[in-house]
């Protein structure tokens, strides 16, 4: 029998952290999340390279942005299985790394890390992208969690 | 590295296989934003580690800024870069220089 978690998320306090998830998706559309330094591959191997690695991390968004449909809006629920759970622990990792090197850059990276961070003195959309980033990262435990070794398949 | 190779003249192996002057290694390097869970599961996942070697290596990554978690021939290490790059980690292809 296929597992499969089922999530309950605060629609008022997800909602407004999909608007922000949606930037991020144009933004990575044409941009890998994580640039890599290919220095050792030949220019047209280099080409094709990158461009499999920005096929894969769209096909990851879409994964995860399809969690949020309209069943969402009504119910709250988002569901995870093993036809998902790669694709959307991949894409909460694009979206993260997008967030810190756009919009997180002010709170500099050991406060990111250990998460030691005053949320009342950040501006509003420092303060919105930091709550996306944090809800991405639980997105991310919940699924390792739950589903690792029996869906992700390590 | 327990992936890497060495090779003796007594080994009727070492004919067909490279030398590890010819050896590529896989370097991931630290970045602030991935999780510890999440560094673990990548290594089990692409490199086929097992839990404690996931572990000892993303510590590496985490405290020393990088680790070298396979060294062998240079297509394989290319797959394993390209593997760990669609998953976000920073990977690196470099030659092998024997230093130990």
């Amino acid at each position: 029998m296929k597992k499969r978690v089922e999530v309950k998320l605060s629609l008022p306090v997800v909602a407004p952290l999909l608007d922000v998830i949606r930037e991020l998706s144009s933004e990575l559309e044409k941009t890998l999340a994580a640039p890599q330094a290919l220095h050792d591959l030949d220019q047209e191997f280099r080409g094709a390279w990158i461009g499999e690695l920005l096929e894969g991390q769209n096909g990851d968004l879409r994964a995860l942005l399809a969690l949020f449909d309209g069943d969402f809006f009504t119910e709250g629920v988002v569901a995870f299985d093993e036809t998902n759970a790669e694709p959307i622990v991949r894409a909460c990792t694009a979206y993260r790394l997008q967030l810190r090197e756009r919009r997180l850059k002010s709170l500099g990276d050991e406060a990111l890390e250990t998460g030691d961070i005053e949320m009342e003195g950040l501006d509003e959309p420092v303060r919105k992208a930091f709550m996306c980033y944090l809800f991405l990262a639980t997105i991310q435990e919940l699924i390792i969690q739950h589903l690792d070794s029996t869906i992700i398949g390590t | 590295m327990a992936e890497s190779r060495t090779h003796t003249h007594a080994d009727p192996r070492a004919a067909a296989e490279p030398r590890l002057e010819d050896a590529w290694r896989v370097v991931v390097l630290n970045d602030p934003v991935n999780l510890m869970s999440y560094v673990v599961m990548v290594f089990k996942k692409v490199l086929g580690f097992d839990e404690a070697k996931a572990r000892k290596h993303m510590l590496e990554v985490h405290e020393q800024g990088r680790s070298v978690v396979w060294i062998g021939v240079r297509e394989t290490a290319e797959a394993h870069v390209f593997a760990l790059q669609q998953w976000h980690l920073t990977a690196v292809l470099e030659p092998h220089e024997e230093t130990r």
